[in-house]
């Protein structure tokens, strides 16, 4: 829907008028009950409201807001803030080129990157070491945010605890880990129309191509062993 | 929908994207007024001209008696003072700058008076026999700066702790120099007692928080008591200080944003837009209507969620549990659409400058319009709990009463300002986004007590819900969320990916920061506690050079002394919740 | 009790049922200072409701608590009242640190905020976010519950030397300048 334009008020009085109206009061007026409040009667009107709620809820477990972590989980949307991803190419290895504009653009300076020099000379970086400390982390996605090559994502989970402040330094492979195609576990990415749904198709054809490698080994295997 | 009627006179047509309004020009023949009264030397008060607000540079020797002209002179009329801050010019002679922003709310006069000091004499003048809200700012710029009160009843550090050394806010203040504080160095209080002090029947000092549960958040209350009844009080600030200003000299303009999120934590997108639109007015960039539409709507949503807690949070503090429950499922909805938005519940980040950080989710107008239904029926239980019950009004009429103009000498805005009188609102007095278009109503209250505090909130809370259906039955504008340049805003993702000139434009944002040219801006929004105000000097590149953050319930806290001495404990608690502090705004 | 009477089947048994007890009631001590304590609040709220887990009593004292959950920027001035609380709980005690300011400063590189509580108390369980969604705070009580079972053969308290050596550690740290 297209934006008419806004009629708007004129510019609040011209200078020189008063703004408000009475001068500040000096005085207070405050609230005076009346009889039937004197009388505590709307106590009662209060009683009905919580039994109401009361009665509803103990009769009607669908009307109960209580959601039963961990069975059960809030669905939070696609763009949820939360562990990160470091995405692959189709052939498994790092997207990463270790270009240093996450650890730049973090505020929290949380990304720790140490880059090596690719065999590929039109990659020609990659992260030799890639940490996040997920307890400096604010997860504001501005890492998501600067990254040129999509490198960086997020997930839409949240569950993190450590016992120590050693566990809490992720690392590349720990990053790797959760990576999938699929949508369901993903969380705050880049995101435009005609693009999506190609790197959707991409996500899958890298799936493709690892369960198709898969396959062909255990088609090997199967042949030998005859 | 009366407003939206065209009259008579041709209303101007506005183009799509809404330039941000802020008339200062109220204030311009206030030099003349002054200078002819003849009480002020020649040259000792200059206009410095070009800046976006009037501006005096006043001479340190002639500041009080200015300043009580400015208040007393019936043309002039400057009744409350929102801001003390300082700015530290190590290159220049005259080093340290005081900058004072005055209010006149009769006339809706703004001015701004900038104090230049020598290092080697860096005093001002305690104006608090003038305006007494100044009180603590006064205290925080001697902290901050190192610049003297002269004329204060107790100089002492406010937001950092007592074996702090150095003055943090100097530009030779290393960010992360840390001081360990002692328990041998804690502060402690010595009390005036007031009159008939030897007579107290049961004396007992007591220390109420930092760690306690009637404090939202951590603030220290040392008090005297006379059996129930508080004989005198002072209050200790700084538990959360977390160095907001100093952390945004160190960052770039957009990486400050999340550090504006946990200003006031319970309605961050209002502070994220506030920021936004200070450093928008400096790059004198138009933000799209899009980005404005959901700019005004979220900023309502996040202001229903700051009074469902502030209320919840007093009932809970007067014993009445359930309110709680039932108003903080509210906020759990409205999270759920920021969620959608953006990606986090609490902390948004959602605002950029120049516009949002991503466009809205597909279903942003089912969301809200199920959030309209949702609210109402929880709002309307919690007051039919409270509103007509004896209890409650018994533990909150006419507790720590303040008249409208002595909360505005105190400094006070927002909702604890309107329940004593004084309709002020930003959005009303300087419309910016959509406010000015819509057909809604500033609520006022007469009582100031705690009751009408209370009420307050849940009239705008209605007010917001009036504006919200309103900007939704308009329907979401087409178009970009943010602008569209590329010295400002990312540019998107797909160019990113395809073309160089953008990816050298996306790598010089990230790695530069937006260079935003030089010059000063003083712009509010109107938060959930009252005027929140962002006073933001760029020098031209991409880190701000100082950016003073003006809280709205940091004069409103340092009354808290004057409301309750004399009240029993549980009334001072309760009137703690009415005040709604939020601690991360309180001390950045 | 036990080395009142020495180990036997019996007290085996009742301790294992004092831990049992332990670790399905944590009362947690909410030192909330900032966004966290919201978060915290919604998880006490009936959205997530942490009652189910046996916390639904806050209890605001030390001495009648037995789980310190930090939620919030602690800072420098804060750090001796931290430190008192926690010197003021009855053992068996435990310390969740929830958010990123809590476990290790989070963005604030600054003058006056403590770089993680684990500066001055020892800490349990570290639960990352800003702020960490109640789901996730949850989590951290859960992981809480698995590393009191761990520990229960061990007996593990926290050992009152170590917690004044981080505290020592600290003070000379920031005395000489370097820390953030």
């Amino acid at each position: 829907m297209t934006a008419e334009p806004i009629a708007r008020t004129p510019t609040p009085r011209p200078p020189g008028r008063p703004m408000l109206k009475e001068p500040h009061p000096t005085d207070l007026k405050p609230y005076r009950p009346g009889l039937a409040e004197r009388l505590y009667l709307p106590l009662l009107g209060g009683l009905m409201v919580t039994l109401k709620h009361f009665l509803r809820n103990l009769f009607n477990p669908s009307s109960r807001y209580t959601i039963e972590y961990p069975e059960q989980r809030r669905d939070y949307s696609h763009r949820f803030r939360g562990h990160h991803i470091l995405t692959t190419r189709p052939d498994g290895s790092v997207r990463c080129v270790a270009c240093f504009l996450c650890a730049q653009a973090c505020p929290a300076e949380c990304i720790h990157i140490e880059a090596g020099e690719h065999q590929d000379v039109n990659i020609e970086k990659y992260p030799v070491v890639y940490e996040i400390d997920m307890l400096r982390c604010v997860f504001c996605g501005y890492c998501v945010d600067a990254c040129p090559e999509e490198a960086i994502i997020m997930s839409n989970n949240y569950d993190m605890a450590y016992f120590n402040r050693e566990q809490s330094i992720v690392g590349k492979s720990d990053l790797m880990k959760p990576y999938t195609f699929d949508e369901e576990r993903l969380g705050y990415r880049p995101r435009f129309p005609e693009e999506d749904a190609k790197r959707a198709r991409m996500r899958r054809d890298a799936f493709d191509l690892v369960t198709a490698a898969k396959e062909a080994q255990a088609r090997e295997e199967q042949k030998s062993a005859h | 929908m009366s407003t939206l009627a065209p009259t008579s006179e041709t209303l101007p047509e506005v183009s799509a994207s809404p330039a941000t309004p802020t008339d200062f020009t109220a204030s311009a023949g206030d030099l003349a007024v002054i200078t002819a009264t003849g009480k002020f030397p020649a040259g000792s008060i200059v206009a410095e001209e070009g800046l976006d607000q009037t501006t005096w540079i006043v001479r340190r020797d002639v500041l009080f008696d200015l300043a009580r002209e400015l208040k007393t002179n019936p043309a002039t009329q400057y009744d409350m003072l929102l801001d003390l801050g300082g700015v530290d010019y190590p290159d220049r002679d005259e080093r340290f700058e005081a900058v004072y922003h005055l209010l006149s709310l009769p006339r809706n006069a703004r001015l701004r008076l900038k104090v230049p000091l020598r290092e080697d004499d860096a005093a001002v003048p305690s104006l608090i026999p003038i305006w007494k809200g100044i009180d603590w700012f006064e205290l925080e710029l001697w902290d901050m700066f190192g610049i003297r009160i002269d004329g204060h009843p107790k100089q002492r550090r406010i937001l950092c702790h007592e074996g702090f050394q150095g003055h943090p806010l100097r530009k030779d203040y290393d960010a992360a120099r840390r001081w360990i504080l002692t328990e041998d160095k804690m502060y402690k209080p010595d009390f005036k007692l007031p009159e008939g002090g030897d007579d107290l029947f049961e004396r007992m000092a007591i220390n109420i928080g930092p760690s306690h549960p009637a404090m939202h958040g951590t603030f220290r209350l040392m008090a005297i008591m006379d059996g129930e009844t508080i004989a005198a009080s002072e209050v200790e600030i700084g538990y959360l200080h977390r160095c907001f200003e100093k952390m945004s000299e160190t960052h770039t303009w957009n990486q400050v944003i999340p550090y504006t999120d946990r200003l006031n934590y319970c309605s961050s997108f209002i502070n994220n837009v506030g920021y936004c639109k200070t450093v928008e007015k400096l790059l004198n960039v138009e933000v799209p209507p899009r980005a404005v539409w959901a700019r005004t709507i979220l900023s309502e949503f996040s202001r229903i969620m700051d009074h469902c807690v502030c209320n919840g949070t007093t009932l809970v503090d007067t014993g009445g549990l359930t309110n709680f429950w039932y108003l903080f499922q509210p906020r759990e909805e409205i999270y759920g659409l920021l969620e959608s938005c953006c990606g986090a519940r609490l902390t948004v980040s959602y605002g950029r400058i120049g516009g949002l950080s991503q466009d809205l989710p597909p279903d942003f107008m089912e969301r809200s319009r199920r959030l309209l239904e949702m609210i109402p029926p929880f709002v309307e239980d919690a007051e039919k709990l409270v509103n007509k019950n004896r209890i409650w009004i018994d533990r909150s009429v006419g507790i720590s009463a303040i008249t409208g103009e002595e909360a505005v000498n105190w400094g006070w805005t927002g909702p604890c300002l309107r329940a004593s009188g004084v309709a002020y609102d930003v959005r009303r007095a300087h419309p910016y986004d959509l406010y000015d278009t819509l057909d809604w109503e500033v609520p006022v209250l007469y009582g100031g007590d705690v009751y009408d505090r209370f009420r307050i909130r849940m009239m705008e809370i209605r007010e917001s819900l009036k504006i919200i259906k309103q900007l939704l039955d308009r329907g979401m504008p087409d178009g970009p969320y943010i602008v569209d340049d590329p010295h400002v805003a990312l540019p998107p993702k797909e160019a990113c990916y395809t073309q160089m000139e953008a990816m050298i434009y996306h790598f010089k944002l990230i790695m530069d920061g937006i260079q935003v040219p030089a010059g000063e801006t003083y712009q509010m929004v109107e938060g959930a506690n009252g005027e929140l105000g962002f006073y933001i000097i760029s020098d031209g590149s991409g880190k701000p050079y100082r950016i003073k953050v003006r809280p709205p319930c940091f004069p409103i806290f340092s009354t808290f002394p004057r409301l309750i001495n004399g009240a029993s404990l549980s009334d001072a608690i309760a009137t703690l919740g009415g005040l709604n502090v939020i601690a991360g705004e309180l001390e950045r | 009790m036990n080395n009142m009477i020495g180990e036997s089947w019996v007290t085996t048994q009742f301790e294992a049922l004092e831990d049992w007890a332990q670790r399905n009631s944590f009362w947690p001590f909410p030192f909330g200072t900032a966004c966290c304590a919201i978060e915290f609040m919604s998880t006490v709220s009936s959205h997530y409701d942490v009652s189910r887990f046996g916390s639904e009593v806050v209890r605001f004292s030390p001495r009648q608590s037995d789980v310190l959950l930090v939620a919030g920027t602690i800072n420098d001035k804060m750090a001796p009242v931290l430190k008192k609380i926690y010197d003021q709980m009855a053992d068996p005690k435990w310390v969740i640190s929830m958010g990123a300011c809590a476990c290790s400063g989070g963005f604030y590189r600054a003058y006056h905020v403590m770089q993680g509580i684990d500066e001055v108390i020892p800490v349990d369980v570290y639960v990352p976010g800003c702020p960490p969604t109640p789901e996730g705070l949850i989590y951290g009580i859960l992981q809480l519950k698995e590393k009191v079972i761990r520990d229960r053969k061990k007996h593990v308290r926290h050992d009152a030397k170590e917690q004044s050596e981080t505290g020592k550690e600290t003070i000379e740290r920031v005395h000489a300048g370097s820390n953030v």
